[in-house]
């Protein structure tokens, strides 16, 4: 009770905060427009630190640091753009472009098909919108069990039930879409190297074999930690440790 | 004028060379002279020269059949003219050598035959040449230039021999690799005449060496007192060894040969005393005598100690002496791709040339080149010492932060009998982001990207309003409203649910009700319209019946009163399942009740038939649905 209470407290306190930050927004485009980048990027990043985020607005910072040419940040604020909105096709475009100009290029191993289509699916949808199917669906669904349960007319009792399975099939299906992006928001299983050149090692100590050399603005998944140690893989299947000064989590 | 000059520069040679023609040349007209000499006195292998001079241009030379000796070189010519002009006498001489180089083979006295040349026609015969062979260190008279007479004369010497050659070490039991300085000294008190260099000490098996008197000099001499008598002392040679292993190692002897002049009693006797000490004097006499002598000096042993194990460092190279290690770094922060140099300087004295520094590990995206190595070493009299440095030159290609590990240098110092461990230090060196794309121009081997960039492309402008700006974190999904969103529906549902289940089973008991009710009702109005009818009131008798018939009804098929008519009654009741007779009885009997209201007639019997009707036909109804 004190949580949804503190919930509505907090959207309407944010859409008073908003209006302020979408004055903010339209003066960083303007920087932008104009060139200045640097200045850009910091008023979105004020916007940021007010504690307000959108898919645009990472989407633009990603812009102003891509321009600056500060790649890592540009990859972090696009993957970040990506997270809640994960088929924008401008997003998708930009973060392609700042991946191909970052020293590493690590070819990802192929997957299974069906984890690639379950993938594309997953991915087709932001989670906002999947939640939203879900409750579409959940809804449709029940008034097709009322329909089912109190009609008096053996054809519309059929149809309720059979639409009342699918809309059920498709509730359960977009919750767990859903609770997939939820996972990878809430896990941060992701990071971008922000050090220029990282030396990733076999085991999380300082004087452990070199197993490769990585460099700023690559994506890794992480695995594991140890302390301030963080296990890591790249795409290409590879693993090892790094600090965790040398990554920002998305 | 050009003219001129150039005719005066024609005329001034041309004149000469004619003057020279013009001129009676005396040489022309003088008997040319064949002339053999060499050594009249020679030691068994010492090796001499044999000459003839010809004083013409001689042609067809042949020379003797020399079966005695070694020819170790020859003929060989050499020509010398001269030309004199003296109160108008021109005289030109020219004069032809040839020469051989002979050794010695055996004792005894051996002649040489004559050698022949040709001259104007005409064959000229040398003189022989007559050579004594003694044995090897012999004392033998000098025999050349003038001495030679007077050698001739005088051959008993007044001194003896006593020259001699030692070898002296520094250190006789030093460890490997530890520089240690050995001298060969000549002890003499004879007038040395002459010496071969002593360019044949220069092989010491089993040890690096080091000359420390690389260039012929001055060799300065001293005085020493040896074995209780006084010398005269001359270092003639210094090396710095090295051994190379570890055990006894003997220095062989090292063999010289060398000239003693002694001098010999003077036969020149005159009054005046000073006269006579003056020329009694060596240089003034010139009465002595030269004796070659081959010198041989004594053999040393040296103990090799190795490198003791204790304390060893691992990384020990085999650098042995007195060292320090000097690092130096230009830059710690630079631009990527700017090149860094690091100087390793070790400066010391000891094996310094025999030993490599490790090599400093460089991160890997350092472009490293070859260090380039300068030396600059100092052999003085007192050993090797001097510096050598090691300059590495690197590119870092990529911006970051990077550590230069330390290297570590160890060395022995046999002075002192330990290891000393060196290491330079760790360097911090930030790259910062080079001039221009450099994070795409990269040259590491491993780590390049190859044709990814798309010509021409860029990045998609900004996103434009209207934006959707949310707190960072609150999501719908999963959040308290999404929850509400799934259980206010559900609730809804379940409410509809249990209401709608609800009002049905209201309606259906207060069917049920009337439907049991129905007859007890009919009953009652029957009950009621017997009394209206006892009472004889008409008009109420038949509202109460018709009341009953149709209440009944209503009741029992569950239909409002204001629904029911004539006309639906029959399908209804057919509904029910009742039988087409009965339905038509009860249709009569309502049709009676209608119609018995307004008819004239017998009130009384009328109304007793139509309430006995009404009650069968409900009574039969009644027992039809049950």
């Amino acid at each position: 009770m004190k949580k949804s209470l503190i919930l509505i407290f907090l959207f309407a306190a944010t859409h008073l905060i908003a209006n302020d930050n979408l004055l903010l927004m339209e003066q960083a485009n303007k920087y932008y427009d104009g060139s200045e980048y640097a200045a850009a990027a910091e008023t979105y990043e004020t916007i940021v630190s007010n504690g307000l985020e959108s898919a645009d607005l990472y989407f633009n910072l990603g812009n102003a640091y891509f321009k600056l040419n500060n790649l890592p940040m540009a990859i972090f604020n696009y993957e970040k753009a990506r997270k809640i909105n994960p088929h924008d096709d401008d997003v998708l475009h930009n973060l392609q472009i700042a991946n191909s100009r970052i020293i590493d290029k690590i070819e990802p191993v192929p997957q299974f098909f069906l984890f690639q289509w379950w993938d594309i699916l997953v991915k087709s949808r932001s989670m906002e919108q999947w939640g939203r199917i879900s409750i579409i669906a959940f809804i449709s669904f029940l008034v097709m069990a009322l329909i089912f349960l109190l009609a008096r007319i053996v054809r519309l009792k059929k149809a309720g039930f059979w639409s009342g399975m699918a809309f059920l099939a498709i509730f359960i299906l977009s919750l767990i879409l859903a609770n997939q992006h939820y996972q990878s928001i809430h896990n941060r299983t992701e990071a971008i190297i922000f050090t220029p050149t990282v030396t990733v090692k076999s085991s999380p100590r300082e004087n452990s074999t070199d197993i490769f050399v990585i460099h700023e603005g690559i994506k890794v998944q992480i695995t594991n930690q140890l302390g301030e140690w963080y296990e890591i893989k790249i795409p290409d299947g590879s693993k090892g440790w790094i600090l965790e000064k040398d990554f920002r989590k998305i | 004028m050009k003219k001129y000059f150039f005719k005066i520069g024609f005329l001034i040679p041309t004149a000469i060379i004619a003057w020279l023609a013009i001129m009676p040349v005396k040489s022309a007209a003088q008997e040319p002279q064949f002339t053999a000499s060499a050594k009249s006195v020679v030691v068994v292998g010492e090796r001499f020269q044999l000459q003839y001079r010809f004083t013409a241009e001689g042609q067809g030379f042949r020379g003797p059949n020399i079966a005695d000796f070694d020819v170790l070189n020859g003929p060989s010519t050499s020509t010398s003219s001269s030309v004199q002009i003296i109160n108008g006498q021109v005289s030109r001489e020219v004069s032809y050598t040839f020469s051989y180089i002979l050794s010695a083979r055996r004792e005894g006295s051996f002649t040489i035959p004559p050698a022949t040349i040709n001259f104007n026609g005409k064959q000229y015969t040398s003189n022989p040449v007559t050579v004594q062979v003694h044995a090897g260190g012999q004392t033998t008279p000098g025999g050349q230039g003038s001495s030679s007479q007077q050698g001739s004369q005088q051959k008993s010497s007044s001194e003896e021999v006593d020259v001699f050659l030692r070898a002296e070490v520094n250190n006789s039991s030093p460890f490997i690799g530890e520089q240690m300085i050995i001298s060969y000294k000549l002890y003499f008190n004879n007038q040395i005449a002459g010496h071969d260099g002593f360019q044949k000490i220069s092989s010491f098996p089993g040890f690096w060496v080091k000359n420390l008197f690389p260039n012929q000099r001055e060799i300065p001499t001293t005085t020493e007192n040896f074995r209780g008598k006084q010398y005269n002392v001359a270092e003639v040679r210094r090396f710095a060894i090295f051994p190379q292993r570890a055990g006894p190692i003997e220095i062989q002897p090292q063999e010289s040969e060398i000239t003693v002049r002694l001098r010999t009693e003077s036969k020149r006797k005159t009054s005046d005393p000073f006269f006579d000490s003056f020329f009694n004097d060596p240089f003034f006499s010139s009465r002595y005598s030269d004796i070659s002598k081959k010198l041989s000096s004594n053999s040393l042993t040296i103990n090799v100690k190795p490198h003791p194990t204790k304390d060893r460092p691992e990384n020990f190279s085999g650098a042995v002496g007195k060292f320090t290690l000097q690092s130096q770094i230009d830059k710690t922060e630079v631009k990527a791709n700017e090149p860094i140099s690091i100087k390793l300087t070790v400066t010391g004295s000891g094996n310094i040339e025999l030993f490599d520094l490790p090599r400093i590990e460089f991160p890997r995206d350092f472009e490293v080149f070859d260090p380039e190595t300068k030396s600059d070493i100092k052999v003085t009299t007192s050993g090797v010492s001097g510096n050598r440095v090691f300059e590495y030159l690197v590119i870092p290609r990529n911006p970051g932060n990077f550590k230069i590990r330390p290297i570590e240098f160890s060395s022995f110092d046999p002075s002192t009998g330990n290891y000393s461990v060196q290491k330079t230090p760790e360097y911090n060196i930030t790259v910062e982001r080079g001039d221009g794309t450099s994070s795409v121009v990269t040259y590491s081997g491993t780590v390049r990207q190859e044709g990814i960039q798309i010509i021409g492309s860029d990045i998609r402008h900004i996103k434009l309003p209207p934006y959707q700006l949310r707190p960072i974190g609150l999501y719908f999904f999963r959040s308290n409203g999404y929850y509400l969103a799934l259980i206010v529906p559900f609730l809804l549902f379940v409410a509809v649910l249990i209401i709608w289940r609800k009002e049905m089973k209201k309606r259906r008991n207060v069917e049920l009700m009337k439907n049991l009710k129905a007859t007890k009702i009919a009953r009652k109005r029957l009950k009621l319209a017997s009394n209206f009818q006892k009472q004889g009131k008409e008009s109420e008798f038949y509202i109460e019946i018709s009341r009953a018939s149709w209440g009944y009804l209503s009741d029992k098929l569950s239909i409002p009163v204001s629904e029911l008519s004539m006309d639906n009654v029959r399908v209804r009741l057919s509904a029910k399942g009742l039988q087409e007779e009965t339905i038509s009885q009860f249709i009569e009997t309502l049709n009676q009740t209608e119609f018995a209201r307004f008819a004239p007639g017998a009130k009384e019997e009328n109304m007793e038939r139509i309430y006995n009707g009404a009650l069968e036909i409900i009574t039969k109804i009644e027992k039809e649905l049950k």
